[in-house]
C-alpha cells in the first residue's frame, strides 16, 4: 500500500500544468472549462482546434503504448493528467471517444491494416468517432440488435442496414463503430460483427434528437446500404459481442478518471456557490453539500483501487459498481447545485432558452442513470454476478 | 500508487476470518449473552494465544508490532461474525494510546495485555458510557483535557443495559483523588487519537457486519421459495442487495485510507470522519435491507440477523455519530484556503 505519487510523477505533473498553462489560453479561452456533460455543443470548431493542439503537444492517447504512438504513460500519469487537465479547465473532450473507446479496441482486437488506417488519425486529433449500440428495440437488452450486415460478394463490401439512436456526437464524427448482426438467423448475443464505418457516405443519415436542454448532443442514425469494406470488420464475423463487452471494459477503467475531475469541478462550483449565496450556512445544505464530497472522495478511492490492479480479489465486483455509483451521486449533485442556487435555478440566463452551466448540469443528469447500462440493470448484474445471487427468468 | 494490500497481511487475514468464523458462532454468542460477566474468557485466551491481543504492541514489550492498517483488515473480520470481546478497542485504540504515553505505563501494561493477561477496556467521554469496565484490569478513559488509566480500585462502573446483548456498557465515577495519565496539550492530543482510533475500529467492524448481513440474505432469499421460484430470483428482492452490495464495496476503501493515515501519523480526522460515515451507512442499510428481505422471519429473535444489525446500530453510535462525523467533513470543505480540487486525490 503507498497512497503517493513518486518524484517522477510529481516531475510530469509538472510538465503537465505548464504545458497547459502556455497553450490553453489566447483562442482556446473561450473553452475553458466548457464542453461538459450538457454544454457539448459549446465551440465544436474550436474545441477540435484543441484536440490538434493537444496532439501537437503529445497529450492525446497517453496511455495507448507506444508503438502505436501513445506514451505509455502510466495510470499514475494519467491520473494526474487528468487532474491537471481538469485543474486547468481543459474543454470536454471531442475525441475521448476515440481515444479511450475505438483506439483501445483496435489496438486489442483489430488487424494490422486497421491499426495502421485508423490509429494516427485519432492521435493527431483530427479524426473523431461515434458508437452504434443502442437501437429502438435494443436499449436495456443491447444483444437484440436489429441492425444487418450482409457481404456483397461482387462489390467486396459489407452493406448496412439499420438504425442507431442515442448516438452521441454522431454529427460531429468521421466514423461509428458499429454492431451489426452478420447471421440473419441468429439472436442475442451469437451472430454479431462489429464494424468501423465510414460516416460521410450516402447510406448514412444523421438526425439530431433534441434533448430535454433543448440541445442536441445525441442522434438518430440511419442506415441505407451503407458501405464497409470487408477489412473493415474487426474479429470475423460472429464476434462482434465479444469485442463489444472487451470495449466496454476500457469504458470501465482509466476513461473514468477525466469523468471525475469534471464532477470535481462541478462540486468546487458549487461550494464557491454556497459560500457566496450563503447557503453554506444553511445546515440541511451544509450535510448534502458533505454527503457529496463523501461521495466523490468514494468514487476517486475506489478508481484508485480498482487501477492498482490485483488486491482481494473483490476488484471485479467493484468494476460493475462504478456505474451504478457514479450515476446516483452525480444525479443527486445535480439535484444539490438547484438547491444551492435557490430561486435563481428558475431563470434562464438568457431567452430563448440558454442555460446556464449548473442548469444544464442539472438537466443532463437526469440522463446519468439510464445511459450506458440502467440503475436497475446494474443492479440486476451486482446481484446476479457480484452477489450470486438466482437468474431471472428471462423470455 | 498501489491501493492493494499485500499477500502476508491478505494471508494473515484469512486464518483469523477462518479462526473467528470457526470459532465465535451466533450459537457461541448467544451462549456469551447468557454468562454472569458478558464475557467469554475462553474465547479472550484463545484470541492472545493466536498474538491479536498484542497484535499492535510493540516486539520489545512481548508483541507483534503491527500498525493499523495490518489490523483494519482483522477488524472487519471481528465485525464480520459480530465478535464481543473488545478486541478491536484493545488493539486499534488502548495499545497504540498508552504506547504514546510510553515511560512506566507502556512498560508495565503492554505486556500484560499482549499475554492476555489484562483485559483492557476504553470509555471516552464523548460516548458518555465505558464498553467493557467492570471486566477490565485497566480502564482507558479519555476526557478533552485529561486521560486516565485506572485500575479497577480506582473507579466504580454502573451497569447500563444494552439493547444489543453483546455490549456492556457501564457509567464510570472516578474516585476521588485519582490523578490523570496526561493532562492539558498532551490529553487533548489523546483524546483526538481515542475518538479518531474508536471511530476507525467501528468504521471497519461496519464493513464486516454488512458483509455478514448480505451473506445471511442472498443465502436466505436463494432458498425461500414464493409464487414456485425462489425470491433472490425476483428482482424487487435482489435489487435491496445490490444496493447494499454498492454501498459497501465502495465504504471499503475510504476505511483503508483512514488507516493509511494512522499508520503513518498523518492528519487523519477527516479521512476518519469519511470512513466511519460510509461503513456505518453501509451496515445501516444492510441491517434494513437484510431485514426486509427476509419478511417476518427477519424480525424474530430466533433469527440470526439482528444480532449483527444490533451491533451496526451501535456502531454507528459510538465514537461520533454521523451529525458529529458530517459535521467534521463539513468544516473541512468550507473551511477558507482548503485545497479540495484536482491533485489532492489522498
Amino acid at each position: 500500500m503507498k497512497l503517493s505519487f513518486s518524484p517522477q510523477d510529481e516531475q510530469f505533473r509538472e510538465e503537465v500544468a505548464q504545458w497547459l498553462a502556455d497553450n490553453l489560453c489566447g483562442e482556446f479561452e473561450c473553452v475553458r472549462h466548457r464542453g461538459g456533460p450538457g454544454d457539448e455543443h459549446h465551440r465544436v470548431a474550436e474545441r477540435k482546434a484543441w484536440e490538434r493542439k493537444l496532439a501537437e503537444g503529445g497529450w492525446t492517447c497517453i496511455g495507448w503504448p507506444k508503438e502505436y504512438g501513445g506514451r505509455g504513460a502510466s495510470i499514475e500519469q494519467q491520473v494526474i493528467f487528468n487532474e491537471e487537465y481538469a485543474r486547468a479547465g481543459g474543454p470536454g473532450r471531442i475525441g475521448h471517444i476515440g481515444e479511450t473507446l475505438a483506439g483501445p479496441t483496435i489496438i486489442a482486437f483489430g488487424s494490422d491494416e486497421q491499426k495502421q488506417k485508423y490509429l494516427p488519425g485519432i492521435l493527431r486529433g483530427e479524426v473523431f468517432w461515434c458508437q452504434g449500440y443502442s437501437e429502438p428495440s435494443a436499449g436495456s437488452d443491447l444483444a437484440n440488435v436489429k441492425t444487418r450486415a450482409e457481404f456483397d460478394e461482387a462489390a467486396g463490401k459489407w452493406r448496412i442496414n439499420g438504425q442507431k439512436v442515442w448516438t452521441s456526437l454522431a454529427h460531429e464524427s468521421e466514423y461509428c463503430f458499429v454492431i451489426a448482426r452478420t447471421d440473419p438467423q441468429s439472436v442475442g448475443h451469437k451472430g454479431l460483427g462489429f464494424f468501423l464505418v465510414t460516416m460521410d457516405q450516402p447510406g448514412v443519415t444523421v438526425r439530431p434528437i433534441e434533448q430535454l436542454t433543448g440541445t442536441s448532443e445525441f442522434n438518430e442514425v440511419f442506415f441505407d446500404d451503407a458501405e464497409c469494406d470487408a477489412a473493415d470488420i474487426v474479429g470475423a464475423p460472429g464476434d462482434g459481442w465479444k469485442v463489444a463487452m472487451g470495449l466496454l471494459g476500457f469504458e470501465r477503467g482509466v476513461s473514468t478518471l477525466g469523468q471525475q475531475m469534471l464532477f470535481q469541478n462541478e462540486f468546487d462550483a458549487i461550494v464557491k456557490l454556497a459560500k457566496d449565496n450563503g447557503a453554506a450556512k444553511n445546515p440541511a445544505l451544509r450535510q448534502r453539500i458533505a454527503d457529496a464530497h463523501v461521495g466523490l472522495k468514494i468514487l476517486r478511492y475506489n478508481s484508485m483501487r480498482m487501477l492498482s490492479g490485483g488486491g482481494d480479489g473483490s476488484l471485479q465486483k467493484e468494476a460493475m459498481i462504478y456505474k451504478l455509483y457514479w450515476a446516483t451521486w452525480h444525479r443527486n449533485l445535480g439535484k444539490l447545485a438547484m438547491d444551492v442556487l435557490g430561486q435563481e435555478s428558475e431563470i434562464l440566463d438568457e431567452a430563448p432558452y440558454e442555460l446556464n452551466r449548473l442548469q444544464s448540469m442539472y438537466l443532463f443528469t437526469r440522463s446519468d442513470t439510464i445511459y450506458g447500462g440502467t440503475n436497475q440493470i446494474q443492479r440486476n448484474i451486482i446481484a446476479e454476478r457480484a452477489l450470486g445471487m438466482p437468474r431471472e427468468p428471462r423470455g | 500508487m498501489d491501493f492493494t494490500f499485500s499477500e502476508d497481511q491478505l494471508l494473515f487475514r484469512d486464518s483469523v476470518r477462518d479462526f473467528l468464523v470457526n470459532e465465535v458462532t451466533p450459537e457461541r454468542i448467544r451462549g456469551i449473552w447468557e454468562s454472569d460477566s458478558g464475557r467469554d474468557d475462553g474465547l479472550w485466551q484463545q484470541l492472545a494465544e493466536m498474538g491479536l491481543t498484542g497484535i499492535t504492541v510493540p516486539e520489545a514489550h512481548g508483541g507483534l508490532g503491527m500498525d493499523e492498517l495490518d489490523f483494519v483488515l482483522l477488524a472487519q473480520e471481528c465485525g464480520y461474525v459480530a465478535l464481543p470481546e473488545p478486541l478491536v478497542n484493545t488493539a486499534l485504540v488502548a495499545v497504540p494510546v498508552i504506547s504514546q504515553l510510553g515511560g512506566q505505563a507502556a512498560a508495565e501494561w503492554l505486556p500484560k495485555i499482549a499475554a492476555g493477561e489484562t483485559r483492557v477496556a476504553v470509555g471516552c467521554s464523548d460516548n458518555g458510557l465505558a464498553e467493557d469496565a467492570a471486566q477490565a484490569g485497566l480502564l482507558l478513559w479519555a476526557e478533552p483535557q485529561a486521560l486516565y488509566l485506572l485500575t479497577p480500585d480506582q473507579f466504580s462502573a454502573r451497569f447500563n443495559e444494552s439493547v444489543d446483548p453483546s455490549r456492556r456498557l457501564y457509567a464510570i465515577d472516578i474516585a476521588a483523588g485519582v490523578l490523570p495519565a496526561a493532562s492539558g496539550e498532551q490529553a487533548a492530543a489523546l483524546y483526538q487519537a481515542v475518538l479518531d482510533r474508536g471511530a476507525l475500529g467501528a468504521a471497519a467492524q461496519a464493513l464486516g457486519l454488512a458483509q455478514r448481513m448480505i451473506d445471511i440474505s442472498v443465502q436466505y432469499t436463494s432458498e425461500r421459495q414464493q409464487f414456485g421460484k425462489v425470491i433472490g430470483s425476483f428482482q424487487a428482492v435482489k435489487h435491496h442487495m445490490a444496493n447494499v452490495a454498492v454501498r459497501l464495496e465502495y465504504a471499503k476503501a475510504p476505511v483503508t485510507r483512514a488507516a493509511y493515515a494512522l499508520a503513518r501519523g498523518e492528519a487523519a480526522q477527516v479521512a476518519v470522519s469519511h470512513a466511519k460515515l460510509v461503513a456505518c451507512e453501509a451496515a445501516n442499510l444492510a441491517a434494513k435491507n437484510s431485514i426486509q428481505v427476509h419478511g417476518a422471519m427477519g424480525y424474530t429473535w430466533e433469527v440470526d440477523l439482528h444480532i449483527f444489525m444490533k451491533k451496526a446500530w451501535a456502531m454507528a453510535g459510538t465514537f461520533g455519530d454521523t451529525g458529529f462525523h458530517k459535521q467534521r467533513v463539513a468544516e473541512h470543505i468550507f473551511a477558507d484556503g482548503v485545497a479540495l480540487g484536482a491533485g489532492t486525490t489522498f
